[in-house]
């Protein structure tokens, strides 16, 4: 059991290898122009350029602080807003039509709607990332306050629990496992619109470093650019990961 | 036994010794008369369990002792003063243990529920809890979640938590209708033994005649179409109560054919 885990670690890394090998060798040979297509050698050689300047450091911070501001203002929004529907079956019937028509909505079309509104600011980005990270997380939320069990508030009055108590220890952590899988939901749509955002408002971020480097034709620091964008998505998704299973521990017992 | 048979049918009842006291209750839902009337009383200490076939109401009736529904008509009251909501002296167990208790907290946990929400220091819960699991036989199981444990199992911890109330009357509503022949009759016992220990009222619905009839001091039997009294039987067996003994005592078997008799007619 413990050494086919291993084994496929092994291969899937062969994998990555492999695939980073032919990239090499594609570079090598020229394959593509090395205006457009750098070897992993460039690329990485690059990176580690950006980080010793500092040049690359920043803007990682900047994507991150986007990203992570947004995601964080649209959790508490998503969170709050869905426990008020979605524990309310009139708030139900009221609400449901226009989360419907606003759901769909491509986030990139508000955004030049957010730009009139708010200039190219960091406002503007915040709003946006929040915006379009809040509706898997809205309607996760409403879906498990909408699901929890009505025996267990009849368990709840039995007992004479407060309101806030009801909230707190038996809806909320009903809602978790839906929550969080918005959550990580969430998570995606924030990196992708801190990218876009950054892109086409100028601010300081891995988006505008990934657009200005492909601009001047420096494809070494655009790859970088674009392997660092990889490398925040899959950390932030470990991570995500990682809290759910420990937050959601009583769910691995059911299996 | 305590309680003799007559106090049943009078209208208006001398609230002295009626613990519940039902008194001309009907309800209505929805334009449907589900219950059409009821008057009964039940007295401390005493367990009084009620039959009826399917649509007699007796889930309902249940649950309007509990104060989760309000009659639209007539009067339930705990001690004399009318019942408007659950209070925290009635603890409920509901049949579906497995949708009853919390999944994502374990036994302690589930327990701890009712002991926060009386109110109880975070210091002397813990012994608390080891000592309502070991009261239902789940010493050791402490950190187990529901899901990891038998049917059984999870029964009793609704119970540990239902004592964990130090409710003065427990509601049951077929708390043993899902679980297999032998498991039910050693929760039989022991929910005897628990209910002897602690000098609970029990209010205990069943579709299960012979069950009926070996717990209670009382039998009622409900009429279906809307809900109303039909039968009520004193059962004279002595106590301890023995599965094998009890069961065969004629008495038993005069009540069974008597039981088995109202419930064919009814239907």
């Amino acid at each position: 059991m413990r050494w086919s885990v291993l084994g496929w670690r092994l291969a899937s890394f062969a994998v990555a290898a492999g695939v980073i090998a032919l990239w090499q060798f594609a570079a090598d040979h020229r394959w593509i122009s090395p205006v457009f297509l750098p070897g992993p050698d460039r690329a990485w050689a690059s990176l580690m350029r950006g980080f010793t300047s500092g040049d690359l450091l920043a803007k990682l911070v900047g994507t991150l602080t986007h990203m992570a501001y947004g995601w964080l203002l649209a959790s508490i929004a998503g969170i709050a807003l869905g426990a008020m529907i979605g524990s309310s079956k009139t708030m139900r019937l009221y609400v449901a039509p226009t989360l419907e028509l606003l759901r769909p909505l491509p986030v990139s079309a508000i955004i030049p709607v957010a730009i009139a509104a708010l200039g190219l600011s960091q406002g503007m980005a915040l709003a946006v990332i929040a915006f379009g990270s809040l509706w898997p997380l809205l309607l996760g939320t409403i879906h498990g306050f909408a699901a929890v069990e009505p025996r267990l508030y009849e368990v709840a009055r039995v007992l004479h629990m407060p309101r806030l108590a009801v909230i707190f220890k038996i809806a909320l952590p009903s809602a978790a496992p839906d929550i969080l899988a918005g959550m990580r939901l969430s998570l995606t749509v924030a990196l992708i619109l801190a990218v876009v955002c950054e892109m086409l408002a100028g601010l300081d971020g891995l988006g505008q470093w990934v657009l200005l480097s492909a601009r001047a034709f420096r494809s070494a620091d655009l790859f970088a650019g674009v392997m660092l964008l990889g490398v925040i998505g899959y950390v932030t998704a470990l991570a995500m990961s990682a809290a759910e299973s420990r937050l959601l521990r009583w769910q691995a017992a059911r299996r | 036994m305590a309680e003799p048979a007559l106090a049943l049918v009078q209208a208006s009842p001398p609230p002295a010794r009626a613990q519940i006291a039902f008194d001309n209750v009907a309800l209505t839902l929805g334009g449907k008369a589900i219950i059409d009337t009821i008057s009964l009383e039940v007295s401390a200490g005493e367990i009084l369990c009620v039959v009826g076939a399917s649509g007699c109401g007796k889930t309902t009736a249940l649950r309007l002792a509990a104060g989760l529904y309000q009659p639209t008509g007539g009067s339930v009251r705990f001690e004399g003063e009318p019942m408007r909501a659950p209070r925290r002296e009635i603890a409920v167990v509901f049949q579906d243990y497995g949708k009853a208790l919390l999944p994502w907290r374990t036994a302690a946990g589930n327990i701890s529920l009712a002991l926060e929400t009386i109110g109880m220091p975070a210091a002397q819960r813990e012994a608390r809890i080891t000592e309502l699991l070991a009261k239902v036989g789940l010493a050791g199981h402490a950190a187990k979640y529901p899901t990891e444990m038998s049917g059984g199992m999870q029964q009793r911890l609704q119970i540990a938590r239902c004592l964990a109330q130090d409710p003065k009357v427990l509601l049951m509503d077929e708390p043993f209708g899902a679980l297999d022949a032998m498991t039910r009759q050693g929760l039989q016992d022991e929910m005897l033994a628990l209910v002897a220990a602690t000098g609970a009222t029990v209010v205990f619905v069943t579709h299960d005649l012979e069950e009926a009839i070996y717990l209670g001091d009382r039998v009622v039997g409900l009429l279906p179409h809307p809900g109303r009294v039909g039968l009520e039987l004193t059962v004279d067996l002595p106590r301890p109560r023995d599965q094998l003994a009890t069961r065969e005592h004629p008495e038993f078997l005069r009540l069974r054919r008597a039981l088995f008799d109202f419930i064919k007619a009814s239907e």
